[in-house]
C-alpha cells in the first residue's frame, strides 16, 4: 500500500504542465467547495450560538428559589432597537452566586449596565436624547456572552422587586417583552425571532448543497479526464483493477485533502469580513463563524472521500477494461423516468407546500430540487437530438452530437447555473416588498396606560416634553377591551410628521419611565422585527444567489477545461488536418449555451412554480430585477468560464506530436 | 538518381529544409519531390527527423530555412490561417489512431471536411457515403468511431482524407496500431484509392513491409536523405473508387 501511495504521489508530481493545470483547477474547485461548505454550516451554527446567547431574555417563571425579578422590554433610539432588561434582586441573591450572562455578580437597584455598543451611543448623542433614559449608576460593560451581535444595544438595569418599573411591566406590542418574572437562573428560553432566521437558513442550505455535489462530481470528472490514459496504460501492464482503483482514490484523496485545507485556510481568512455582513440587526462575533472543531474535522474528512469516491466511480471505464477509455460506443438514452419524476414532485408541490410544516415543505424542496438535477440530463440529451436534426453547420452538428453523445457532461457543465435559475425563481417570488407593511408613523408614540390613570399620564407628558423643549400633541382615546381585564387608554404623543430622529428621540428620553415599566414606541417600532427580516430576505438570497452562481461559474469552467483535457488529441489531429479553431470553439459555445438557454429558462418556471403556493405576499420589483441582473451575470460568467479554456485549447492543439506516444 | 531530379513534375517539393528545437537540429537540409500519384515512403529510426519531415512538407511546421512548393507556389512563408485552409483543402491526413470525433457518426465524420468548406450538410453526407461501398464499409455509416474495428476506423480516416479529392495525402504511421493483417489491408486500400484519386501519398513509417507499397522509400537518419531509390509498386488491382474516371 506504501508502494502505491508513493507511485500515486510520484505520478501526481510528475504529470506535466497540464497534469498539473488539471490538478490546479480540481484543488480551485475543491478547495472553493469546501470552503462554501463551511461557509453553510457556520451558517447555521452562527444562528443557534445567537439564539443560545438570546435566551436569557425571555425568563422563566421559577417555582420555588427565585432569586430575581426580571422583565425585558425593547426601547428604540435612532430606529435601532435597544433591549432593556430589567433585574430586581430578591434576598440572598447576591449569596446565591447567580447572576445575568454577561456580567460578574448579580446587578443592584439603581445599577445600570450597558453594552459596548449603548455604550458609545450614550457616549456620543446628547443625554436628552439618550442617556436620559438609563438614570442609574453606570457600572460596567455587559460581556458578549450576553450579546446577540457585537453591535446590539442591551441595557441591564438594578432596580428593587418594589419598584412600580418592576410591578408595570408587561407583555408588548411585538415578541421581545416579557412581563415581569420570578427567575431562579438566567438560562431563560428560545425566543421566537431567530427561529425564523433559523428555518430560512435550513432551506438555504439545502438550495446550496445540491449544487456543492453537482461541484464535486464535476471536479472528480477533471481530475479522472487527465487521468485516465496513463491509468489503463497502468492496466495493460498488468496492474489489478483494485491497484488502479487504490491509486485513482489516493491520488484525487491527496490533492482533494491539501484543497480542502486551502478551502479551510481560505474560508477562516474570510470569517472577519463574512462577520462584518449585517443580518438580523447587526454583525456578527467571528468566533460565531467557526463551525466548531468537530463539523470542520467532519467536513476535511468528508470532503477528500467524495472526492475519491467519485474520481473511482469515473474510472469504472478504465477498470472494466484495459482499452475501455478507447472504446466509444453509441451511449443508451436517458430514460424519460427521469423527467417523469420532476413531473410527479412538481404534482404533489401546491398539495405540499400548503402545510404549515416547515420539515415537509423542505423535503418537497429538496426533492424538487434534485428532481430537476435528475430531469437535467434528460433535457440536454433532447435538445442534443434537435440541434443534431436542424444542423446545418459543422459547429452546431458536431455540438448537438456531442450533447446527444454524452449528455450528463454538459449537465455538468451548465448543471450549476440551472439549478441556480431554479433558485433566483423560488426565492424571486418569495421576496416581498417592503410596502406590504404599508407606511407606518415614525412620529407617533403610543403606549397604553390603565384608564384611569390616562388623564393624570396625558398631563405629566405634555409638562416633560414641554421642559424637553419638543412640540407634540398628547392625546388619549379608550381602547376597547374584553369585561375581565382591566381598562385601558391609549397614550398617543403626536410630534409633527417633519420631525427627525432627534426629536423623536428626545420626546422619547422625555418619556421614559412616565408609565412604569411600559415604553413609548411608534407604529413603525412595532413592525422594526418585519422590515429587518425583509430586509435580510433580500440579503440572504443575494448571499444564496451569488455563491451558488460562483460555485456554477467555476464549475462551467472546469468542465469546459475538462472537455478539452478529455478530447486533446482529437482536437490536436483535427486542427493539424486543417480544421480551423474557431468552429472547434464555437461548437464548444454552442454546446454550452443551447442547454443552457433550455434549462436555465426551464428551471427558472421551476422554481417559480414551487414559490407560488408560497407566494402570497407582493412580489418586489427590485428584488426581482436584482435576481435577473443576478442570472444574466451568471449566464456571463457561464461563457466567461468557457472562453477562459480557449487557451487551453490552443495549447493542445499547438503540440507538434500529434502521436500520443 | 537525386532526390531533386524530376522536381519539375513534382506536385510537392521540399527544397534545402533545415529544422531545429532548441540545440537539436531535425532536418539539415533535406531536399525531396513528390510526384503526381507517387506514393512515397518516408522512413528512418525513431529521432531521425522523419516525422519533421512530414510536418514541414505539409504546412503544419513552418521550417527554418529552405521552402515547400505546391504545385510551384511556396506554401510555407503563408500565414498559418492560409496553411491551415490548404491542409484542409489541397491535403488529407491519416494517422495512427485518434482521429475521429467520436461523438460523430462514422459518415459525418467523413463528410466534416466537406462542411467546413461549405458544402451543405446533406450533400456532404452523401457525397461521403459514396466512399463507404469502395472501401468496403458497407452498413458502417452509422456507427461511431468506437463501435468500428481498427481497421475499419482507419479505413474510414482513409475516406476522410479523400473525401475533399486533396492534392496530397501525407499518412503518419496509419498501420501503427493495427495487426499485420489489417495493416497490410489498410496499406492496399490506402495506396490505391489515393492513386485512383489522383493524389501523391507521403507515408511516414518504421515497418519496411508498410514502405513496400509505396513506389519509392527515401530513408532519413540525423536529419539527412541517405538512400533515395524506388520501392517495389504496388501493382494490385482495386475496387472501383470514386474519383478521377482513370
Amino acid at each position: 500500500m506504501t508502494g502505491l501511495l508513493s507511485l500515486s504521489w510520484r505520478l501526481l508530481r510528475g504529470g506535466g504542465g497540464q497534469g498539473l493545470l488539471g490538478a490546479a483547477l480540481t484543488g480551485a474547485a475543491v478547495a472553493m467547495s469546501t470552503t462554501l461548505l463551511l461557509f453553510t454550516l457556520a451558517a447555521n451554527a452562527a444562528f443557534q450560538a445567537r439564539a443560545d446567547r438570546e435566551m436569557w431574555r425571555n425568563p422563566v417563571e421559577a417555582r420555588s428559589g427565585a432569586v430575581a425579578i426580571q422583565a425585558t422590554a425593547l426601547d428604540y433610539v435612532r430606529g435601532e432597537v435597544i433591549t432593556v432588561v430589567t433585574i430586581a434582586p430578591l434576598e440572598g441573591a447576591e449569596r446565591s452566586g447567580v447572576h445575568p450572562p454577561g456580567l460578574d455578580r448579580m446587578p443592584r437597584p439603581g445599577e445600570v449596565w450597558l453594552s459596548p455598543a449603548l455604550a458609545r451611543l450614550v457616549r456620543d448623542l446628547p443625554a436628552g436624547r439618550l442617556a436620559a433614559r438609563f438614570p442609574g449608576r453606570m457600572v460596567g460593560a455587559i460581556g458578549d456572552d450576553a450579546l446577540v451581535h457585537p453591535e446590539e444595544l442591551v441595557a441591564i438595569v438594578g432596580r428593587s422587586p418594589g419598584d412600580p418599573a418592576i410591578a408595570g411591566a408587561e407583555a408588548g406590542p411585538t415578541p421581545g417583552y416579557s412581563p415581569a418574572t420570578r427567575v431562579a437562573g438566567f438560562t431563560g428560553r428560545p425566543g421566537g425571532e431567530i427561529f425564523a432566521y433559523q428555518v430560512l437558513t435550513i432551506i438555504a442550505s439545502v438550495l446550496m448543497v445540491v449544487p456543492l455535489l453537482v461541484f464535486g462530481g464535476a471536479a472528480a470528472r477533471l481530475t479522472v479526464a487527465r487521468r485516465d490514459q496513463r491509468l489503463a496504460a497502468l492496466r495493460l501492464v498488468g496492474a489489478t483493477p483494485g491497484q488502479v482503483i487504490a491509486m485513482t482514490a489516493a491520488e484525487a484523496m491527496i490533492t482533494a485533502f491539501g484543497a480542502a485545507l486551502l478551502g479551510l485556510m481560505l474560508y477562516v481568512a474570510a470569517m472577519p469580513f463574512v462577520a462584518r455582513i449585517e443580518m438580523a440587526g447587526g454583525p456578527w462575533f467571528v468566533g460565531d463563524l467557526w463551525p466548531g472543531t468537530l463539523p470542520v474535522l467532519g467536513v476535511l474528512l468528508a470532503v477528500p472521500l467524495l472526492v475519491g469516491a467519485s474520481a473511482v466511480i469515473g474510472l469504472r471505464r478504465v477498470v472494466i477494461s484495459p482499452l475501455g477509455v478507447a472504446k466509444r460506443e453509441t451511449p443508451p438514452g436517458m430514460r424519460f423516468v427521469r423527467m417523469a419524476a420532476l413531473l410527479a414532485i412538481l404534482a404533489v408541490v401546491p398539495a405540499a407546500f400548503s402545510q404549515t410544516s416547515v420539515a415537509v415543505v423542505a423535503v418537497v424542496l429538496g426533492l424538487a430540487f434534485l428532481a430537476v438535477n435528475l430531469a437535467g440530463p434528460w433535457v440536454v440529451g433532447m435538445v442534443g437530438r434537435i440541434t443534431t436534426r436542424v444542423a446545418r453547420r459543422p459547429h452546431t452538428l458536431l455540438a448537438g452530437r456531442r450533447l446527444v453523445d454524452d449528455p450528463r457532461s454538459a449537465w455538468r457543465t451548465i448543471g450549476g447555473v440551472a439549478l441556480t435559475g431554479f433558485i433566483a425563481g423560488f426565492i424571486g417570488l418569495l421576496t416581498p416588498s417592503a410596502e406590504l407593511l404599508g407606511n407606518p408613523s415614525t412620529t407617533d408614540l403610543v403606549v397604553l396606560v390603565p384608564a384611569e390613570r390616562a388623564g393624570e399620564a396625558a398631563e405629566r407628558a405634555r409638562a416633560r416634553l414641554d421642559e424637553a423643549g419638543v412640540a407634540a400633541d398628547v392625546e388619549t382615546s379608550a381602547l376597547r377591551v374584553s369585561e375581565n381585564r382591566p381598562r385601558r387608554s391609549r397614550l398617543t404623543v403626536r410630534l409633527p410628521e417633519s420631525a427627525d430622529a432627534a426629536q423623536v428621540d428626545t420626546a422619547r428620553t422625555a418619556l421614559a419611565g412616565l408609565v412604569p415599566g411600559r415604553v413609548f414606541t411608534s407604529p413603525a417600532d412595532d413592525q422594526h422585527d418585519a422590515v429587518t427580516l425583509l430586509a435580510d430576505l433580500r440579503t440572504g438570497n443575494l448571499i444564496v444567489l451569488v455563491a451558488t452562481f460562483l460555485v456554477a461559474t467555476v464549475s462551467a469552467g472546469i468542465n469546459a477545461a475538462s472537455g478539452v483535457l478529455d478530447r486533446r488529441q482529437t482536437y490536436a489531429l483535427l486542427h493539424l488536418a486543417g480544421t480551423p479553431l474557431n468552429v472547434l470553439d464555437r461548437a464548444r459555445r454552442t454546446e454550452t449555451l443551447v442547454p443552457l438557454a433550455v434549462m436555465g429558462g426551464g428551471s427558472l418556471l421551476t422554481g417559480m412554480f414551487c414559490a407560488l403556493p408560497l407566494a402570497s405576499l407582493a412580489i418586489d420589483v427590485s428584488g426581482a430585477l436584482i435576481l435577473l441582473v443576478t442570472i444574466a451575470v451568471g449566464f456571463a460568467g457561464v461563457i466567461a468560464a468557457g472562453a477562459l479554456s480557449r487557451p487551453l485549447l490552443r495549447a493542445v492543439t499547438r503540440n507538434p506530436a500529434p502521436r500520443p506516444d | 538518381m537525386s532526390e531533386m531530379a524530376g522536381m519539375s513534375e513534382s506536385v510537392l517539393t521540399g527544397d534545402g529544409l533545415v529544422k531545429r528545437f532548441g540545440a537539436t537540429v531535425a532536418l539539415r537540409g533535406v531536399s525531396i519531390g513528390i510526384g503526381r500519384a507517387e506514393a512515397v515512403a518516408i522512413m528512418g529510426p525513431s529521432g531521425s527527423g522523419k516525422s519533421t519531415l512530414l510536418h514541414c512538407l505539409a504546412g503544419i511546421m513552418r521550417p527554418d530555412s529552405g521552402a515547400v512548393y505546391l504545385h510551384g507556389e511556396r506554401i510555407d512563408t503563408m500565414g498559418e490561417r492560409a496553411r491551415s485552409g490548404l491542409r484542409r483543402t489541397r491535403f488529407g491526413f491519416v494517422f495512427q489512431f485518434g482521429q475521429l470525433l467520436p461523438e460523430l457518426p462514422a459518415d459525418e465524420n467523413v463528410a466534416l471536411p466537406l462542411m467546413l468548406g461549405g458544402t451543405s450538410r446533406a450533400k456532404a453526407v452523401a457525397e461521403a457515403r459514396r466512399w463507404f461501398g469502395p472501401l468496403g464499409l458497407d452498413g458502417l455509416e452509422h456507427r461511431r468511431p468506437g463501435e468500428l474495428s481498427g481497421g475499419q476506423a482507419q479505413r474510414v480516416a482513409i475516406a476522410r482524407a479523400l473525401v475533399t479529392r486533396p492534392a496530397v495525402v501525407f499518412a503518419d504511421e496509419p498501420t501503427g496500431a493495427l495487426d499485420q493483417a489489417t495493416g497490410h489491408e489498410t496499406m492496399r486500400i490506402l495506396v490505391e484509392a489515393t492513386k485512383h484519386n489522383g493524389a501523391s501519398l507521403v507515408v511516414v513509417t518504421h515497418d519496411p513491409q508498410v514502405a513496400a507499397w509505396c513506389d519509392r522509400t527515401v530513408q532519413v537518419r540525423d536529419g539527412l536523405i541517405v538512400t533515395p531509390g524506388y520501392g517495389e509498386p504496388a501493382g494490385v488491382a482495386g475496387p472501383t473508387l470514386p474519383g478521377r474516371p482513370s
